[in-house]
């Protein structure tokens, strides 16, 4: 559900420190529903850091400490009332390495709807698997091999597996940390058609290293510098007419 | 720097100085780890040889096949077949009317030997046969009035002189056997009443006094040590998975969790006669358990196998990716969800070594039964489980240590074939180990 402007997720003044080290700093940025939102930015500026915030996975590092408010649909996430694993349900994450279970294509896939009863039968989630997978531009290739296990596809298959699991939990916002990083251009383009046909019911968050990419799946970038939030704006507007000499420095290849 | 390639221009066909000091050390590594392996392999043929060599013997008896005339009037005076009023005749009275029958067939066979006495012919059976005799016809009153045949335990030092461990020259210099003895049993070998044959009550008969080293056997021993196994396997391997799973993946890193982590490496640490003095201590003396109970000893046994599955099963646990962690909690699952389904069973292989590693070490413990009494002679088979947790029971590696004691050379061999049996139930457990660990490895 949203809200009227189409807000999802409204995250103010978060400050994240892995100990000391200050690793996001006072960051805001509304995620607006059924959009893609892309996070650019140099190597080590805090993306994965500021994408894991969003679904609480820095709740599993022992040194990370998060503070300012994240509200999904306008409930705060770190209120102490919140279970986490509730909240992953809605926010599911594919990884910036591919991290397939140790156990069968179909098992991976069909993990997500077991332990969350989404399916009834043997039948439906069979449904489900395969089309996730086919979302996942994976089906073709994997199809007459559902029972193989999952760690032995290629890198790049392995992260559409990964990408279909994530899908098949049916979240209502997905966060992918760089999921074409191992791709070839072929397998790229169908994820970024699947990335775009997931706006059409969800909000998706990207991280990409590719500014075509962001260009051509998002709507909405945000570049981070050094654990700032330099820019965040319309995508069109971020690579024609940026506002900070950061950002166009990062986007025309001077700094990165 | 830029100079190298012109000193030193490439060839690929002939080999440089460097390669070839690189090559011989390579070569010398593997020469010494060859040289390590055939040491190793070596000293285990070696052992183990030894081991069989001795202990084989063991595992076969000489027997005396006799054909007894079972007499009402000297076996049963009552004439009434009452159990109990039989129970007057004492092993001494069948013992007597043993000797009186086995020199009746020595003679109806024509067998003559110079010199020899009543008491050598008592001597050649053991001093079990009589009980033997008599527990089958209290069993059994039918028999008495017919002639049944019966297949005795033959005196250790006759079985010694089969097995060749006794000869002419020693039983000269031996006061529990006589020339005239051996002379008789070549004899009745001839004709067949002397025989040897595959020695079950090894395996399943009790432990026998000093002086019947034929009968004695190994039956508490394996109840009692398969006991304990039992309660280690149900204790430990479930306290021990828990404990470690809690500890590596919910408890909170602080003051108390690091001080249980070194309490646990330092008791793998303890050598195993404390645990001994603990469970004297905390199992007899305050809990009041009973003495040389496979309870006690179990408990004791689980208390030292404890650190051991525990190290074990952490290094399992760490050792799995945290991606594999990351992946299930992505996708919404709970922390006990990816534990459980993710986690534990990677790590099951590892844990399983780890169960067997310490179950192994129990099996083998001496010193603390040692303490908490399980070193007595226990002739009485303990009950089944659950009650014969509590009934005295002893334990095979003591028995070892407890024929190993004795003065008579019957014993040593006796001592061997313990051995022997111990290590066929480590093979077995081990074996269960390696299937288990298949099945689990085999899914990926
Ligand atoms: N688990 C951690 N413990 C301590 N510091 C961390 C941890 N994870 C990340 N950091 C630090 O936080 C900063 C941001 O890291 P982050 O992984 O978010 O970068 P990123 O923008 O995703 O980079 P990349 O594009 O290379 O993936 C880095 O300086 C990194 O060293
Ligand atoms: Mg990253």
């Amino acid at each position: 559900m949203s809200d009227a402007t189409g807000l999802k997720i409204a995250a103010r003044d978060v400050d994240v420190f892995y100990g000391d080290h200050h690793a996001i700093k006072d960051v805001s940025v509304a995620i607006a529903d059924r959009t893609v939102t892309a996070f650019i930015g140099p190597s080590g500026c805090g993306k994965s850091t500021f994408l894991r915030c969003l679904n609480r996975m820095n709740d599993t590092i022992d040194v990370c400490r998060v503070s300012g408010t994240i509200e999904l649909d306008g409930e705060d996430i770190y209120d102490r009332r919140v279970d986490p694993v509730q909240l992953r349900a809605r926010v599911g994450m594919v990884f910036q390495k591919p991290n397939p279970f140790p156990k069968s294509i179909f098992d991976n896939v069909a993990y997500g709807p077991r332990i969350h009863g989404l399916t009834r039968s043997r039948g439906e989630l069979d449904e489900v698997v395969e089309n996730a997978l086919r979302r996942a531009a994976l089906w073709d290739e994997v199809k007459d091999r559902l029972s193989a296990p999952g760690t032995g596809l290629s890198g790049g298959q392995q992260q559409r597996l990964c990408i279909a699991r994530a899908v098949a939990t049916a979240p209502e916002v997905l966060l992918m940390d760089e999921p074409c990083s191992a791709l070839d251009p072929i397998a790229t383009a169908q994820i970024e058609e699947l990335i775009d046909e997931l706006r059409g019911n969800f909000s998706v968050v990207i991280v990409t290293h590719s500014m075509q990419q962001a260009a051509r799946v998002s709507q909405r970038t945000a570049f981070f510098h050094l654990g700032d939030l330099v820019e965040f704006g319309e995508t069109g507007q971020i690579f024609t007419n940026p506002q900070d000499p950061r950002t166009e420095s990062y986007i025309t290849g001077r700094i990165g | 720097m830029t100079d190298i390639a012109g000193v030193r221009p490439p060839r690929l066909l002939t080999r440089d100085a460097r390669t070839r000091r690189r090559n011989a050390a390579e070569f010398r590594f593997r020469l010494y780890g060859r040289v390590a392996v055939c040491i190793g392999v070596a000293a285990l043929i070696v052992l183990l040889a030894s081991v069989v060599a001795n202990g084989v013997g063991a595992f076969r008896q000489t027997f005396l096949t006799l054909d007894l005339s079972l007499d009402a009037a000297e076996l049963d005076p009552s004439g009434a077949r009452d159990v109990a009023a039989m129970k007057k005749v004492t092993t001494i009275g069948y013992g007597r009317f043993l000797t009186r029958q086995l020199k009746a067939a020595i003679a109806e066979r024509g067998i003559r030997i110079e010199g020899i006495t009543d008491s050598d012919i008592a001597g050649m059976i053991s001093k079990a046969a009589p009980a033997q005799v008599r527990d089958r016809v209290l069993a059994d009153p039918g028999l008495i009035g017919r002639t049944v045949a019966f297949r005795l335990l033959a005196n250790g030092r006759i079985d010694g002189y089969l097995k060749g461990r006794v000869t002419m020259k020693s039983a000269r210099l031996d006061g529990n056997v006589s020339p005239a003895q051996l002379r008789l049993s070549d004899a009745l070998r001839k004709d067949g009443m002397l025989a040897m044959a595959f020695n079950w009550g090894f395996i399943t008969s009790a432990d026998a006094s000093e002086l019947r080293p034929e009968a004695a056997g190994l039956g508490v021993a394996i109840l009692g040590s398969a006991y304990m196994m039992i309660i280690v396997l149900f204790l430990a391997l479930p306290i021990g998975v828990a404990s470690s799973i809690y500890l590596e993946e919910f408890a909170p890193t602080n003051r108390w969790t690091d001080l249980i982590e070194v309490n646990i490496s330092n008791l793998a640490a303890v050598p195993s006669i404390v645990f001994g003095i603990l469970g004297l201590a905390i199992f007899i003396n305050f809990a009041g358990l009973p003495q040389s109970a496979p309870i006690v000893g179990g408990l004791v046994l689980t208390l030292m196998t404890l650190p051991t599955i525990i190290i074990a099963t952490r290094a399992a646990l760490k050792s799995v990716p945290p991606s594999i962690r990351d992946a299930a909690l992505g996708v919404g699952a709970s922390k006990m969800q990816a534990i459980m389904h993710h986690v534990v069973p990677l790590a099951m292989p590892g844990v399983l070594t780890g169960a067997i590693i310490g179950l192994a070490q129990a099996l083998g413990e001496t010193a603390p039964l040692l303490l908490i009494g399980m070193v007595a002679f226990v002739r009485d088979f303990p009950a089944p489980p659950p009650e014969g947790f509590l009934d005295p029971a002893t334990a095979l590696p003591v028995q070892v240590y407890n024929f190993t004691q004795r003065a008579d050379p019957a014993f040593a061999e006796r001592a061997s074939g313990a051995i022997i049996v111990l290590m066929v139930f480590l093979l077995a457990m081990n074996l269960v180990a390696i299937l288990l660990r298949r099945r689990f490895e085999r899914r990926w």
